[in-house]
């Protein structure tokens, strides 16, 4: 029930209109009692706001907030994954101006290396071709011994008809022995060079088959005349002896032969090892054309 | 809710939620970005929400982002009287209208919600207790208090003004 002390909170919640109608009627009656009453109600009446008009306060852009049809439309999912982009996978760098850099100092290196190949392999041809010559030296030392070894053979063929003693086998034997032993000793100056190894033999063959008819000769001839026929002999060895000095005097010339830069066949000698020059030159423009391909996708 | 339900939503509330919002804020473009938010949610929750339960959600959403706002900037101050300041300042003004105005600019942002929401909106203490998160009670107490003192302030200048 409303009275002096609670009246305030009734004259609030009557301006709040939250009083049903027969609190309101009590209210209504209450300040009719006393004046101040009357005044008081009045005080909190003008506590109430007045709600402004839509004119004084509206908000501003309300178009914004409208939504429309046209808002809510939707593209299929299939079209909106045709819209999904991915991010091209970067490619990577094969060669960095670095690496690059590099690259270029090793292919100048191996050049080089190449250039001091070549140079080498020029010299190599200078000794095949040296040696060559040996080969045609050693021929005709052949050719000579052979015409040496003939005339003792024609020496002893026109001593053939004298008379032979029996006491004197024994020193042409140790003069055949002499011969083979300084025959050895040329053969093993020969053995130095692969390629006189054959000829080397052919004229021990020879000078054995002399040597031969040597002691066949010298056990029909007299002691004088194998003694003349020894001294031809050792005329035969005394020139093998001056062999090597020959040898020596026929290798000085150097013969330079050009490298032919466009034969096909052409190889190229890399220390022990032996390349294909249209291998190598294979590999060399595919290694240009890495780099040339890089630096294009580079400058894109 | 329907588009068109919505939109006369728009026509309805918009005004009334960006007054309130800006008698309390204080700034406009913060009164409008809390407007458009509030209705973009209801827009987002508009299966959710009944048509005739939309104003008051549009307040409840309004009024809690401004709060947030206001926590954000540190403007809330709870005081429940006027500082010396204030009153020296209002003692010049012979319009009560304006003299309230200013008393309720004073209030704190609690009690200037509950008296917005009241006499501009016309919600009942329920409402209010929905939108402000507060019981019904709590509402009634708070609210008196507020009259209360906008009730001693008039008094004042009253007499000031005699």
């Amino acid at each position: 029930m409303i009275n002096e002390k609670n009246y305030e909170t009734y004259f609030m919640s009557y301006i709040d209109n939250e009083l049903n109608a027969a609190e309101r009627a009590a209210v209504e009656a209450f300040v009719l009692t006393e004046p101040k009453y009357l005044e008081e109600l009045a005080l909190f009446e003008k506590t109430k706001l007045q709600a402004p008009s839509r004119e004084q306060i509206a908000m501003e852009d309300k178009i914004f907030l409208y939504r429309f049809p046209e808002m809510q439309a939707s593209l299929d999912t299939d079209f909106k994954k045709s819209l999904y982009r991915k991010q091209a996978p970067v490619r990577k760098v094969l060669f960095t101006p670095n690496v690059r850099r590099a690259s270029f100092a090793i292919a100048a290196l191996f050049i080089l290396l190449i250039g001091i190949q070549l140079f080498k392999t020029s010299t190599v041809i200078k000794d095949k071709t040296a040696i060559a010559i040996t080969n045609n030296s050693y021929s005709n030392l052949k050719q000579t011994e052979n015409n040496i070894l003939p005339k003792g053979l024609n020496e002893i063929a026109i001593n053939k008809n004298s008379t032979t003693k029996l006491s004197d086998i024994p020193v042409s034997n140790k003069a055949n022995i002499i011969i083979i032993a300084k025959i050895e000793s040329a053969r093993a100056n020969q053995e130095a060079f692969e390629d006189q190894a054959i000829a080397s033999n052919n004229m021990n063959t020879n000078i054995l088959s002399a040597t031969e008819d040597l002691n066949q000769a010298s056990r029909e001839n007299d002691s004088q005349n194998i003694s003349a026929k020894f001294n031809e002999t050792q005329i035969s060895s005394s020139a093998m002896e001056t062999m090597p000095s020959e040898l020596e005097k026929t290798m000085l010339p150097t013969i330079y032969t050009e490298i032919d830069t466009e034969d096909e066949d052409r190889t190229i000698n890399i220390g022990m090892i032996e390349i294909d020059g249209a291998a190598f030159r294979g590999i060399t423009r595919k290694f240009s054309a890495l780099l040339k391909r890089n630096k294009i996708e580079k400058e894109k | 809710m329907t588009d068109l339900e919505f939109n006369i939503c728009v026509d309805d509330y918009s005004d009334g939620v960006y007054r309130f919002i800006l008698k309390i804020s204080k700034n406009k473009e913060d009164a409008k970005d809390i407007v458009q938010t509030a209705f973009e949610k209801l827009w987002v929750n508009r299966e959710k929400v009944e048509t005739l339960k939309a104003k008051s959600y549009l307040f409840t959403v309004a009024y809690h982002l401004m709060i947030d706002q206001l926590r954000k900037e540190n403007k809330i101050i709870m005081t429940d009287s006027f500082d010396e300041n204030t009153q020296t300042v209002s003692q010049g003004s012979s319009e009560l209208k304006q003299l309230l105005l200013h008393a309720i600019n004073n209030l704190n942002p609690t009690q200037k919600s509950l008296i917005l929401l009241k006499d501009y909106e016309g919600y009942s203490y329920q409402e209010i207790g929905e939108i402000m998160q507060l019981s019904e009670s709590q509402v009634k107490v708070y609210l008196h208090r507020a009259r209360q003192i906008l009730k001693n302030r008039l008094t004042h200048l009253e007499k000031m003004s005699a």
